[in-house]
């Protein structure tokens, strides 16, 4: 590599330049070239099939095979194998080589010479970024304790390092955005109720009716997920869709609910109370496994078919009609428990609503109800737990938010790095997670990361919350490294029972210098004092020990084209002791309602409208909008405005509009308008996960509204400190003026 | 036997997991696509509020508007039928519709990449693949578009977008078996994207409830034959090296018909 | 060739280019690299380029450091953005994403011609990898490199250049761009 030529040799030729003319001759010598046009010749020429590959598009992680020419990924496809996904995967999975080979994927290690939010980059060697990280996150650890560290992951790939800094280091202060800007609610709540997670785990497959409440199935995409719902339609089950827009889902629908926002919680107790009065609840079930019924009956006993209809803006008989298409389906009916839950403050009492529900049409263990599938077991293997107390865990000290799910509210973490109460937190590790985007009020993000001692981040993209990075370190993506076990059934249990386990294991190799999470987090632990804790040596070996616990390993994993299929269980049916908390004693006790209650929201102010948000079925938040498959497939994220709205406002189908919040906050970036008859007039709806500010991205900056800058006001929902993100109020802007939206 | 699709829009639900695959599987270019999907509505229709999809392709015409649009040299290409081997020899400009299995193809290699197939279609199905210049001739690119994906077909898979559509939404088979899955979804009412002008016998159909359908074709169907570009499809005669002696006279012929032709592009 | 007096042959000339699109490394940008740098460009009676470099490094605290934050800038993650990937498939036949068919293509080149990758921790179509081949090349099969020249590296190098020109805010890689081009171009 190195030149053979010194300078004192160089000298010693005459002219250089002379010397070099020559090479005219060279290079116009004759050229015997034929030229072939090229045509691609498609996925299956000249490939080999890589098995054991699991998607990291989204978090359903499908299951995929890599068609593989010379080393390059050329194509992905699903796991013929696969009882899960099948040989389907979504737009975003067929994307992932455009994740896989995007020139702004991080690289190598990089140490920011500017500064937080301003950042100059300089590429630096993995052996100078792990022992500055080490030493900054041992500073603070040795100057204001281990509650110092502020922890926020997302993915796969930050469970060993969330584990390591929560269980080695000792730190509660670990915000994952899954649970608390997304379906952490809905875990507690059904807990809360039913004493278990909830999952997506109705049967709708096999349903007589489906009752959806904001689910957008098409606009969110989860392929098994999907094949549940659409073959439930194909079988003929009614689908009752909840929404204040006419969604992908509701336009599947036999009955569209077009709800006003934030008033779900007062349409199911009517319902609830209806079953109730007109004796149409599943009794037997009720009896044999309810507790708290009578305080359930007279705690909804207000809640008539004409007060829900008046908050809820539907008509009562559409509410009545509702109640019935369930109980005469009963018990037979999906009452889907949602996935990102966290909606406007007064989620965790709707989600307990939905459970309730669930119980008193006695839609739980039988086909089409609330049926948790009997997968394998595989024991994960990570740090051990360590012997860390409730001091200094921020939830505690508040004494507040006594349902909240497993790690630290982001507020809380938030609130305590601007004040410095109870206590300073100095240092911050963000692993896979982008908490600008993630969290609404980014502002007060980047306040919190700029008090820090120090940040880094460790992610396969540059993010918006990248440029907030002292150190920057490149990770291996999903399609370049061993980690994730993925188990489970088949999808749809009218079929032969089988369990699945596949693992996954590297498509191809990384390339430059990204790197593992168990090798960055073992680097750091070593530097940091906590060799000895180490719980594997490599991201392999904790794969392979996780795969023998199920009598499995990686080679035979291979054997069996990646993935293993077992004989399965029959998951109907309902233990004895099942038990499901109508009224619950301890949330009562903790000063919450103990019976489903529904709290009003704010009402949207004259001349805005509610600023609803959801997903695209191409993009997957912010991670995908720098992928040019995506971005290309739906560049914006067009506003949903009333058709009469729009007519009063002057706007057309297509116009280029921003907005802005009844705080004063402006759009970044503009969008266009979608006019149409499907919405209510006090509300307008765009996809999330647009309007990325980070310059790094060269395709994604800057395309569509970020509605999550929108969002300045939060309402926190009480009982788990979860971030409610609908209570923003909006006006669209045109040509630099705001206009009112009329109610 | 005639190849066809069947786009089943009880199913669809909108995803595009067909619009990328293609794009994988045929090194399409990010902003072009030889399928798409194009969400339709929520709007009123007589038959209620409605919205669908128009998941697009090339519909492998019977009478197609893009075959006899190339002006490509002719020559003689020795087709096979893949089950009873059987050939037929047929006169064939760069792009041609088989006579055994009904798809029309583009012969790449010998593509000028004019254009004038993609302005002749009145689905918009085609367009020219600038990144394929075909250096022999010359040209700006080379026209593509959906082949029902025969060279996976041939090896006994589905084509891309079928067998990545978790909804099972796209059927492929041959329409002339009356045992096919599409031909049932014909007898059923599948059909084409037709108008009165626009009439060539698409194979790509669509099925669905009638609301749906409804607002599918009142927004989706072409009303009117394009006129092809004449300017584009002389200039692509003119170019050197693709005037073979044997042309010569063909191309004075024509010559006449598209100066006048060109005389009428210059007054718009 | 046919001049007796010179010493550096273009294979030299080439690895030297290489050598000069590598991460700046203490190891070789260095004193001599420098020295041997302003030589050639003197040389070449390149005087207006050698003193813009002459001029950043007597100015600057940390000259290394200054072309570490260049290269990490334009060349592998940088603000306002990954200003110009020295990659061919960033420019040439394809979305301007990584190891698209031409890096292919440049591969199956290498391969045609003899040559592997010895590791691949990078992509085939990397300017680094190219302008080694080159060197390789040029001294076996001159009419091979006459063919990677035009097909493979000009079409997209010609891109690159004028990216780098203009995004570049040290004279080092504008120098560089220049030199590279200045010998890999057709007619001199």
């Amino acid at each position: 590599m190195s030149l053979k030529v010194t300078r004192r040799k160089f000298l010693q030729t005459a002219s250089l330049a002379a010397a070099s003319v020559p090479l005219a001759k060279v290079v116009s010598a004759e050229n015997g070239f034929v030229r072939k046009p090229f045509t691609p010749p498609g996925s299956s020429a000249g490939t080999t099939t890589v098995t054991g590959g699991i998607c990291e598009m989204c978090f359903w992680r499908c299951q995929l095979v890599g068609k593989v020419r010379d080393k390059k990924l050329v194509k992905l496809e699903g796991n013929p194998k696969s009882i899960d996904n099948g040989t389907a995967i979504c737009a975003r999975g067929n994307a992932g080589i455009k994740l896989l080979y995007d020139p702004d994927r991080l690289k190598y290690p990089m140490k920011n010479v500017g500064e937080r939010g301003n950042p100059k980059w300089k590429r630096i060697s993995w052996e100078e970024a792990l022992d500055e990280c080490a030493a900054k996150l041992k500073a603070v650890e040795e100057k204001y304790g281990p509650h110092g560290i502020a922890m926020f992951p997302h993915g796969a790939s930050a469970k060993y390092p969330m584990h390591f800094f929560e269980r080695a280091v000792g730190t509660h202060n670990v915000s994952e955005a899954s649970f608390f800007q997304c379906r952490g609610i809905r875990d507690t709540a059904y807990v809360s109720t039913f004493n278990t997670a909830p999952g997506e785990h109705v049967d709708m497959a096999n349903a007589k009716a489906i009752l959806l409440i904001g689910c957008h199935f098409g606009e969110n995409v989860h392929v098994s997920h999907l094949k549940r719902y659409l073959k439930g339609l194909e079988n003929g089950a009614k689908l009752v869709v909840v929404d204040p827009r006419y969604s992908a889902s509701a336009a599947k629908s036999d009955i569209w609910v077009q709800i006003k926002p934030g008033t779900d919680t007062a349409f199911l107790l009517a319902i609830m109370n209806y079953l109730i009065e007109n004796n149409k609840y599943d009794k037997k079930f009720v009896a044999a496994h309810c507790d708290g019924f009578e305080e359930f009956q007279k705690g909804i006993s207000h809640a008539s078919l004409d007060w829900a209809a008046q908050i809820c803006d539907i008509p009562a008989s559409q509410i009545k009609e509702v109640a019935e298409l369930l109980a005469a389906n009963a018990p037979n009916v999906s009452i889907h428990p949602g996935r990102h839950v966290s909606w406007h403050g007064n989620d965790f009492q709707r989600l307990r609503a939905h459970a309730c529900l669930t119980a008193l049409l006695g839609a739980i263990g039988v086909k089409g109800g609330f049926v948790k599938p009997k997968g394998p077991k595989v024991k994960g293997i990570s740090w051990a737990k360590g012997h860390h107390d409730g001091a200094h865990n921020l939830k505690e000290m508040a004494d507040k938010y006594h349902f909240a799910p497993p790690g630290t509210p982001t507020e809380l973490i938030r609130d305590a790095c601007i004040t410095g109460k109870p206590y300073p937190i100095k240092g911050c590790v963000i692993w896979g997670q982008n908490p600008m985007q993630t969290i609404p009020k980014p502002q007060k993000t980047v306040e919190a990361l700029k008090q820090m001692d120090f940040v880094m981040c460790v992610d396969v993209m540059p993010t918006d919350i990248t440029m907030y990075a002292d150190i920057l370190l490149p990770e291996a993506s999903y399609l370049e490294r061993y980690d994730y076990i993925k188990k489970g059934t088949q999808w749809n249990f009218a079929d032969k029972h089988e369990q699945f386990i596949s693992a996954r294991m590297p498509l191809v190799e990384a390339m430059f210098e990204r790197k593992d999470e168990v090798w960055i987090t073992n680097e750091l632990a070593k530097r940091m004092g906590h060799a000895d804790k180490i719980p594997v040596n490599s991201l392999e070996e904790k794969v392979e020990k996780e795969l023998a616990s199920a009598g499995l390993s990686i080679a035979q994993l291979k054997k069996e084209d990646g993935i293993h299929i077992q004989p399965g269980k029959d998951p109907y049916g309902v233990s004895e002791d099942f038990e499901v908390l109508l009224y619950n004693e301890d949330i009562e006790d903790s000063g919450y309602p103990g019976v489903p209650t529904y709290i009003p929201v704010e009402e949207v102010p004259k001349g805005f409208a509610r600023l609803v948000y959801g997903r695209s079925p191409v993009h997957t938040f912010n991670r995908s909008q720098n992928n040019v498959w995506l971005y290309n497939a739906m560049p914006v994220n067009p506003v949903w405005l009333n058709d009469e709205s729009a007519n009063k406002m002057g706007l057309k189908d297509g116009d280029e509009v921003s907005m802005v919040n009844s705080e004063g906050v402006k759009s970044t970036f503009t969008s266009v308008v979608k006019v149409t008859p499907g919405i209510r007039k006090d509300t307008v709806y765009m996809a999330h996960g647009y309007g990325s500010k980070n310059p790094m991205l060269t395709v994604g900056k800057g395309a569509g509204i970020d509605d999550q800058a929108l969002i300045t006001k939060i309402a926190i929902d009480p009982e788990t400190g979860c971030s409610g993100m609908r209570n923003n109020f909006v006006k669209l802007v045109k040509s630099g003026k705001a206009l009112d939206i009329p109610a | 036997m005639q190849y066809g699709m069947i786009i089943d829009l009880n199913r669809c639900v909108g995803c595009h997991a067909c619009t990328i695959a293609c794009k994988a599987e045929w090194e399409v270019p990010a902003d072009k696509g030889r399928n798409w999907v194009h969400r339709l509505g929520p709007s009123n229709t007589p038959e209620g509020l409605a919205s669908t999809y128009y998941p697009g392709l090339c519909n492998h015409c019977n009478e197609p508007s893009c075959v006899p649009a190339c002006p490509a040299d002719t020559i003689e290409k020795t087709f096979k039928d893949a089950k009873t081997g059987k050939t037929k020899t047929m006169e064939v400009a760069a792009t041609y519709k088989d006579p055994f299995n009904g798809t029309v193809q583009i012969d790449k290699d010998r593509c000028l990449g004019c254009g004038a197939c993609a302005d002749a279609c009145p689905y918009g199905a085609r367009y020219v693949n600038t990144d394929l210049v075909n250096e022999e001739i010359g040209g700006e690119g080379v026209a593509d578009k959906c082949s029902y994906c025969m060279p996976r077909v041939e090896q006994g898979l589905d084509p891309a977008c079928v067998q990545t559509c978790l909804a099972n939404a796209r059927i492929f088979g041959d329409l002339d078996d009356p045992n096919s899955e599409v031909a049932k979804y014909v007898k059923k009412g599948a059909v084409g994207l037709t108008s009165a002008a626009v009439n060539i016998g698409p194979n790509s159909r669509y099925y669905g409830n009638k609301k749906d359908m409804h607002l599918l074709t009142s927004t989706s169907t072409p009303m009117e034959m394009p006129s092809a570009s004449l300017r584009r499809s002389l200039m692509a005669r003119m170019k050197p090296g693709f005037n073979k002696a044997k042309n010569l006279g063909f191309l004075g012929l024509a010559g006449a018909v598209l100066v006048k032709g060109l005389s009428e592009d210059d007054q718009d | 060739m046919d001049s007796e007096n010179h010493s550096i042959t273009l294979p030299e000339i080439y690895r030297f280019l290489a050598q000069s699109m590598h991460y700046p490394d203490p190891e070789w940008m260095n004193a001599d690299f420098i020295q041997f740098l302003n030589a050639f460009l003197q040389e070449l009676h390149w005087t207006d380029e050698a003193d813009t470099l002459n001029t950043a490094l007597k100015s600057s605290d940390n000259f290394l450091e200054d072309i570490q934050i260049e290269h990490t800038r334009l060349f592998i993650n940088a603000v306002p953005h990954v200003a110009a990937p020295p990659y061919a498939s960033v420019y040439f036949k394809g979305d301007g994403t990584l190891y698209g068919n031409i890096a292919e293509k440049t591969k199956q080149f290498y391969r045609e011609k003899g040559f592997y990758l010895s590791k691949e921790d990078d992509l085939p179509d990397h300017i680094v990898y190219e302008l080694e081949f080159l060197a390789l090349l040029e001294n076996t099969d001159k009419t091979g490199a006459q063919e990677f020249l035009e097909d493979l590296f000009r079409p997209w190098f010609t891109l690159f250049y004028s990216k780098v020109t203009k995004e570049a805010r040290h004279p080092y890689y504008r120098v560089m761009m220049k030199l590279i081009d200045f010998f890999t171009r057709e007619e001199l």
